[in-house]
């Protein structure tokens, strides 16, 4: 197995160290880990789930517009972060493992050094408001 | 390959009667690959005589740096070499999105901190950033890698050979993370380390000073051995010691480091604290048993 960079590991670090839920992806936009918080929010700790590749983990947990209807992949504030090297925001509704729906905002910003991107990284929090998914 | 130990010491140059055995130099280590070529790890004061040892007629050297601090450059405008014209220098160092690594230095190496600038060296001088993969000088393959310290900051690793030495001076592993727990590809610096012949590694601080120090980027001695654990190293030198550790407190340390070695399943004689002047012909040939487990 590689070795993580550096980046990534001081990111899951100080994610660990949070109870802002938190979502880390590496430069290919595999999802490597995410924090207790977030784990709570999903239902499910990311120890029970491992790593998980591109495009499957975007349909894992919805997500959904204020509709209903599943937000592309592609637009998804983790994936915009990743791909376009910028923050990304929007509010959308998750599934949690045990069937539920929350409304969460995120925002993504993308973990870039010297040698370029290495991922992103994307916290939620829970939306008062009903709005629809917007970046 | 031949390991030589010209600084030892963390921080700040700290001469003196009561660390004289261990040594008041910043961190330098000398190398001389199977082919005769040298590297220099870091330049910290002990370069200055790693300088003075080196014969007048060398031609080319390389300078690996770890990063910037001022105790691993500090001894780069009192390197002998570096004022010959007949001698070529390739600085290596970490890139950063600010400057260039010859731009950075140069604010060490120009007035009012230095009597001279780069420009005015005799010598041949080039600055290199680190490759993100593997290169070779002679007959090493060097690879280089981000660990976490405060700042841009590598560790090497320089394979000649079956030798392998990794070099990571500078380094808080143990920050925000449970060594022992996590998986290996999450240690920060575990491929550099990985199965070395010879790992040198911060030590910098005694178990009950560290959590006065968490997030100073250096290692308390069980995070250090923790590391050297993990990464399989066949023996490991302790390295960067706080100035404010004499040689009866190194002694001491370095009585524990054996211990708690021995604790985690090693043998006492692969672990040791670095003194200034030690050498080290590797490859090193402990028995297996001396490994921990």
């Amino acid at each position: 197995m590689s070795q993580r960079p550096l980046e990534l590991i001081l990111a899951r670090n100080l994610m660990s160290a949070l109870s802002t839920p938190a979502f880390l992806v590496d430069e290919g936009g595999v999802l490597i880990f995410y924090n207790e918080a977030a784990g709570m929010l999903l239902g499910k700790r990311f120890e029970e789930l491992g790593t998980v590749g591109p495009e499957e983990w975007g349909s894992l947990f919805g997500p959904l517009d204020a509709d209903g209807k599943p937000i592309p992949y592609d637009e998804l504030p983790l994936v915009v972060a990743v791909r376009n090297d910028r923050p990304a925001h929007a509010n959308f509704k998750i599934r949690s493992a045990s069937g539920s729906l929350q409304m969460v905002e995120a925002s993504a910003f993308p973990i870039l050094t010297a040698h370029g991107s290495r991922g992103a990284i994307a916290v939620f929090w829970p939306a008062s408001s009903n709005g629809g998914a917007h970046r | 390959m031949r390991v030589k130990l010209w600084g030892t010491r963390g921080s700040v140059p700290s001469p003196g009667p009561e660390t004289i055995r261990y040594g008041g130099n910043t961190s330098c280590v000398g190398i001389t690959l199977s082919d005769g070529s040298l590297l220099a790890l870091d330049a910290g004061t002990g370069i200055r005589n790693l300088g003075i040892s080196l014969p007048p007629e060398l031609t080319r050297l390389h300078i690996l740096l770890t990063h910037l601090h001022l105790d691993h450059i500090q001894g780069l405008v009192f390197f002998a070499p570096a004022f010959r014209a007949q001698t070529e220098i390739v600085i290596w160092g970490p890139a950063s999105p600010e400057a260039s690594l010859r731009d950075r230095i140069a604010r060490y190496i120009s007035a009012p901190l230095s009597p001279v600038e780069v420009r005015e060296l005799p010598c041949d001088v080039s600055f290199r950033h680190t490759p993100e993969t593997e290169w070779e000088i002679g007959p090493a393959r060097i690879r280089a890698a981000s660990v976490a310290h405060r700042g841009p900051t590598l560790g090497y690793r320089i394979d000649d050979g079956e030798s392998s030495l990794a070099y990571i001076p500078d380094h808080e592993p143990a920050l925000g993370a449970d060594i022992d727990a996590l998986e290996e590809d999450w240690i920060s610096g575990f491929a550099l380390a990985r199965d070395a012949s010879l790992l040198i590694h911060d030590g910098q601080y005694a178990d009950d000073e560290y959590p006065d120090h968490i997030g100073w980027g250096h290692s308390s001695l069980s995070h250090a051995l923790s590391f050297a654990r993990r990464s399989g190293a066949e023996r490991t030198v302790l390295f960067h010691h706080d100035p404010l550790h004499s040689d009866e407190r190194l002694d001491r340390l370095g009585v524990e480091a054996r211990k708690h070695w021995v604790e985690l399943g090693g043998k006492a004689e692969a672990v040791e604290l670095g003194s200034e002047g030690s050498t080290y012909e590797l490859p090193v040939r402990v028995p297996a048993t001396a490994k921990a487990t």
